[in-house]
């Protein structure tokens, strides 16, 4: 009998051999047909990725109707800009404090909600409000609380004898009250996040260490830290993630200001292309940008399987 | 009804051959029993007779009819799952119709109406009817998911480990409810165990399967009284077979073998010596079953080996007496009033005529009394296959 | 005496966590209860009064009929939900395809398809403003649909496939055998069993698509709105109505609090994409 290989289910590269030992065609070109309309939108999605690659070596702009090739000025052109740098210090400190504080506060608040009791369900399921509200209806709401004129909080701030508190609209308080705003709108999801994975430990090693005369604090370090690491690097991954590109609140807010003092990346990218209308110009900044988020995001996410493993016990 | 072949069925999944050039022909109507540890590529076999699996290479046949290119809704098979598959949404009573209900297999609500209660009633289950599978108790899936693959009727009942998750008495019941059906639907019928006593009250003929190959096939009784190899020998039966190293020497011009540190012979029976001597005098192991060892607590001279008590286990109908004779354990099988004190002296003699040899480096069998060489192996990978006309 | 000192630690304990609780609880809903109490105020009552007011209609009044934020919000409505109905249909086979098929670079394309999650917005939307402009696409609800499968494909696929990874493959391969075509199987035994899954999904992307901003600011200009756009212009605006604010941040907020309520067992499965079954 020849020996043929039958390709397997999914592999269209099949050989020709006796017919009566293949799959049936119709079974190998399911797969396809049915991937066939997602994939076409993704790969939709993937086109305008491409273009920009290849528009940053433009000097494409709104106001020239003709536009050619400059290759990598406008990349050395932003490396050189200070500009950049201070939007790339920007886009690191707001990234960083919006993700640590949301991380440390959600995960001492999920700690706190851990025990199962109808008190406990009720505030986790008001939590999660503020997480479905839109970033700039967030900053919408916070202005109602924050304004000078109207403002609850206002009001509070001057019984303390704090008056006219400038929120967003001094240079030294823009990031706090972005973080702050930030924090309100997602801290809930790492609320979620740990306390799923504090819901889902295994009752027996507790146990075990309960019998075992372990204190609370040995038993936090040694045994719930450790397993909820998996469930705190996913919620680190979104978040940073996340605050690395903010776009919306910080736009709602007060459009990166004052000054530049809340300029990011995403921010000043957009402001390159729309309000001086080079577009080539902006485009570098966002693809070094993309490249920070993606390898950041690889990096957490290896360890993040690494270390749901030991947790496993591999 | 029908006649199942496979003629050199390979299946790879990666790097791991599950099915190893493998050839079988399961008759009309037989009632075949596929045995072998777990990961031996029994479900395997019965997913690519199924037509679930894709073969790498051979070809499967039924009645004849090469099925490679036939889905398997085509294939009319019926299949019992391991875990069940019962689908999770549906009722007992809809899980069973599942499949009378389909386009090809379709039937009225009478006839199945019919046939579920006819099913249900068989495998007493009838009360369930409107439960879910989460609802139910594992013992009572499982009959359900026998059911749903009893109401067609199929060419082929393939089962896997039906009886694997019931408890011992259930087991025992349905294992006799099974064999009746089966006579009485009169399907030929591919089962798949690991549990030996199950393999060999049920089977006509039992293929062991192991590494993706055929050990050997055969009948119950071939399976425990001429075992291919070690393998085999040691899969069927309880306790397990005894094995123990022997050297085959001359004297006076009989062979005889020289066991346990080399102070005490046994003389085979001389229908088995030629082969021993083909063998080439190299040292043989040597296969006793437990229920083939005599014991006392007193000498009998001659022909008697000495030993010591080990372990002395009573479990129901019969006494199981683990013995050390010179650093080898043998398991005996003793009546139930049977007593024994740890580390007291015993004496046990072995019934020669029923020796079983193997050859220590390949482990394959040599012979035993009795005059017959074992059946040789079911031929393969050359591609030749028994025809079998109905 | 041991006794003593570990209950008066415990109830120490107990009373620092309701302290930060409560404290807690105030920051997260305190807003939204301002946000409310704000849009029954009327202007003159916002500059005065803190917790006591006589509510009054008017501003629900002149943002529901005086302005086209009700337009707005079914606009919202109309995108978002056409965006994820698109996502659900072609989006659930490619999760069905990345469970049960198996190919080499699967787990690459699968990782692919959730970086699209955390890429720039603004990056895809620049290139895709010019080719926008070019095919006419600009401003246009097809546009924003297309667009908005950026935001609602990743999640969709990531949560539904882990959901039929949840399900047996021999239950597919029993029904197979009982004499069911492909699509018969898919429509009678999967769907049903992933729809709570799917559900779920499907209302978080929608709120996701809801409460986008970067694409319809940029995508978009006076033909197709959304809410999150329209509130922003009344902050812009020289004469603030902050009661009129309110309104328009309440009636944006509400639709996804209710949806909240639905999806609360699905929530952690799906924010987290598949990663955490809660």
């Amino acid at each position: 009998m020849q020996k043929v290989s039958t390709p397997k289910k999914s592999d269209p590269a099949g050989r020709a051999g006796p017919p009566e030992n293949e799959v049936p065609k119709n079974i190998r070109m399911r797969p396809y047909f049915i991937i066939a309309p997602g994939m076409i939108i993704l790969i939709g999605i993937m086109i305008p990725f491409f273009m920009a690659i290849f528009l940053s070596f433009t000097n494409y702009s709104f106001k020239n109707i003709n536009w050619h090739l400059v290759w990598l000025k406008n990349w050395i052109g932003m490396f050189k800009d200070a500009e950049f740098y201070h939007s790339l210090l920007v886009t690191l400190e707001y990234g960083i404090l919006a993700t640590g504080v949301q991380m440390i506060l959600g995960s001492v608040i999920a700690l706190l909600l851990r025990k199962n009791t109808l008190f406990n369900k009720i505030l986790k399921v008001l939590f999660t409000f503020p997480l479905m509200v839109a970033p700039a209806i967030a900053v919408l709401i916070w202005q109602l609380m924050t304004s000078n004129s109207v403002g609850v909080l206002e009001k509070f701030l001057n019984l303390i004898g704090v008056f006219n508190f400038p929120w967003a609209s001094s240079a030294k308080t823009a990031m706090f009250t972005a973080v702050l705003i930030d924090t309100w709108v997602n801290l809930p999801f790492v609320l979620l996040l740990v306390l799923a994975g504090i819901q889902s430990l295994p009752k027996s090693p507790f146990e075990a260490a309960q019998v075992d005369g372990a204190g609370a604090w040995f038993t936090f370090k040694t045994l719930t830290f450790p397993m909820l690491k998996p469930f705190m690097y996913i919620a680190l991954l979104f978040r940073l993630m996340a605050a690395l590109q903010e776009f919306g609140i910080i736009f709602a807010l007060s459009k990166g200001g004052p000054g530049d003092s809340l300029m990011n990346m995403s921010l000043t990218a957009y402001m390159e292309a729309f309000k001086y209308s080079k577009v080539g110009a902006s485009l570098p900044y966002l693809l070094v940008l993309w490249v920070i988020i993606n390898y950041s995001a690889k990096a957490i996410v290896k360890r993040q399987r690494a270390l749901a493993k030991q947790a496993q016990g591999y | 009804m029908a006649q199942i072949e496979l003629e050199n069925i390979t299946k790879r999944y990666g790097e791991k051959t599950a099915l190893d050039h493998i050839s079988l022909c399961v008759r009309d109507n037989e009632f075949f029993v596929l045995f072998g540890p777990a990961g031996a590529g029994k479900t395997t076999l019965l997913k690519t007779i199924a037509g679930i699996e894709f073969p790498q290479e051979g070809l499967v046949k039924i009645n004849g009819k090469t099925v490679n290119q036939v889905e398997p809704m085509n294939r009319n098979v019926s299949m019992v799952f391991e875990n069940y598959a019962l689908y999770p949404q549906l009722s007992v009573y809809d899980n069973i119709a599942f499949p009378m209900r389909s386009r090809l297999y379709k039937k009225d609500e009478a006839y199945i109406k019919s046939a579920v209660d006819r099913v249900t009633k068989m495998l007493n289950i009838s009360n369930l009817l409107d439960r879910r599978p989460v609802q139910l108790s594992n013992g009572q899936r499982q009959r359900v998911a026998i059911g749903r693959c009893l109401v067609r009727e199929p060419n082929v009942f393939l089962m896997d480990e039906p009886l694997a998750h019931l408890d011992a008495k259930l087991r025992h019941f349905m294992r006799e409810e099974l064999k009746e059906m089966q006579s009485s639907f009169n399907t030929t019928t591919i089962y798949v165990t690991h549990d030996y006593m199950e393999a060999m009250s049920l089977a006509d003929r039992i293929a062991v399967l192991n590494n993706g190959k055929f050990e050997q096939t055969g009948t119950a009784h071939e399976m425990y009284y001429e075992p291919a190899n070690e393998f085999v020998a040691k899969l069927f039966g309880e306790p397990e077979i005894n094995l123990f190293p022997a050297e085959p020497y001359e004297e006076d011009g009989v062979l005889k073998l020289r066991a346990f540190s080399k102070d005490t012979s046994l003389i085979p029976r001389g229908d088995v010596s030629a082969a021993l001597r083909e063998n080439g005098g190299k040292t043989v192991d040597v296969g006793i079953r437990g229920a083939d060892i005599d014991f006392s607590f007193e000498n009998r001279g001659d022909g008697w080996v000495r030993g010591s008590v080990y372990a002395c286990e009573p479990i129901g109908n019969k006494v199981i007496v683990t013995v050390t004779v010179a650093e080898t354990q043998v398991r005996v099988v003793a009546p139930n009033s049977t007593k024994a004190e740890l580390d007291s002296d015993i004496y046990l003699r072995f019934h020669t005529e029923d020796l079983l040899y193997f050859d220590e480096m390949t482990k394959e069998s040599i012979g035993r009394s009795g005059g017959k060489r074992p059946a040789e192996k079911t031929k393969q990978a050359e591609g030749v296959v028994e025809t079998w006309h109905s | 005496m041991n006794q003593n000192k570990r209950t008066a630690g415990s109830l120490l304990g107990a009373l620092g966590r309701n302290v930060v609780l409560i404290v807690y609880a105030l920051f997260a809903l305190f807003p939204l209860i301002w946000m409310v109490l704000c849009s029954f105020k009327s202007d003159v009552q916002m500059y005065n009064t803190v917790f006591r007011f006589t509510p009054t209609l008017e501003n629900y009044r002149n943002v529901l009929f005086g302005t086209d934020y009700f337009r707005a919000f079914f606009q919202n409505l109309l995108v978002s939900g056409v965006a994820v109905v698109i996502t659900i249909v072609a989006g659930v086979p490619i999760a069905y395809a990345l469970a049960r098929y198996d190919f080499r670079k699967k787990e690459d394309v699968a990782f692919t398809i959730l970086s699209f999650k955390f890429a720039p917005e603004i990056l895809v939307c620049l290139p895709v403003f010019l080719i926008f402009q070019k095919i006419g696409l600009y401003d246009t609800y097809f546009g924003l649909i297309w667009v908005y499968q950026l935001v609602t494909m990743p999640l969709v696929i990531w949560v539904v496939r882990g959901y039929f990874e949840d399900i047996s493959v021999e239950i597919e391969q029993a029904a197979e055998l009982d004499g069911y075509r492909w699509y018969e199987i898919f429509l009678k035994t999967l769907v049903p069993l992933i729809k709570p899954g799917l559900v779920a999904a499907g209302l978080l992307a929608f709120i996701f698509a809801w409460n986008d901003f970067t694409f319809p600011l940029i995508l978009s200009g006076f033909n197709v709105q959304t809410i999150t756009i329209t509130s922003m212009r009344y902050i812009a605006s020289d004469t603030v109505h902050y009661g009129q604010v309110a309104v328009a941040a309440t009636i944006a907020v509400l639709p996804e609090v209710i949806v909240c309520l639905f999806i609360q067992k699905h929530l952690v499965r799906g924010l987290s994409f598949g990663a955490v079954k809660g």
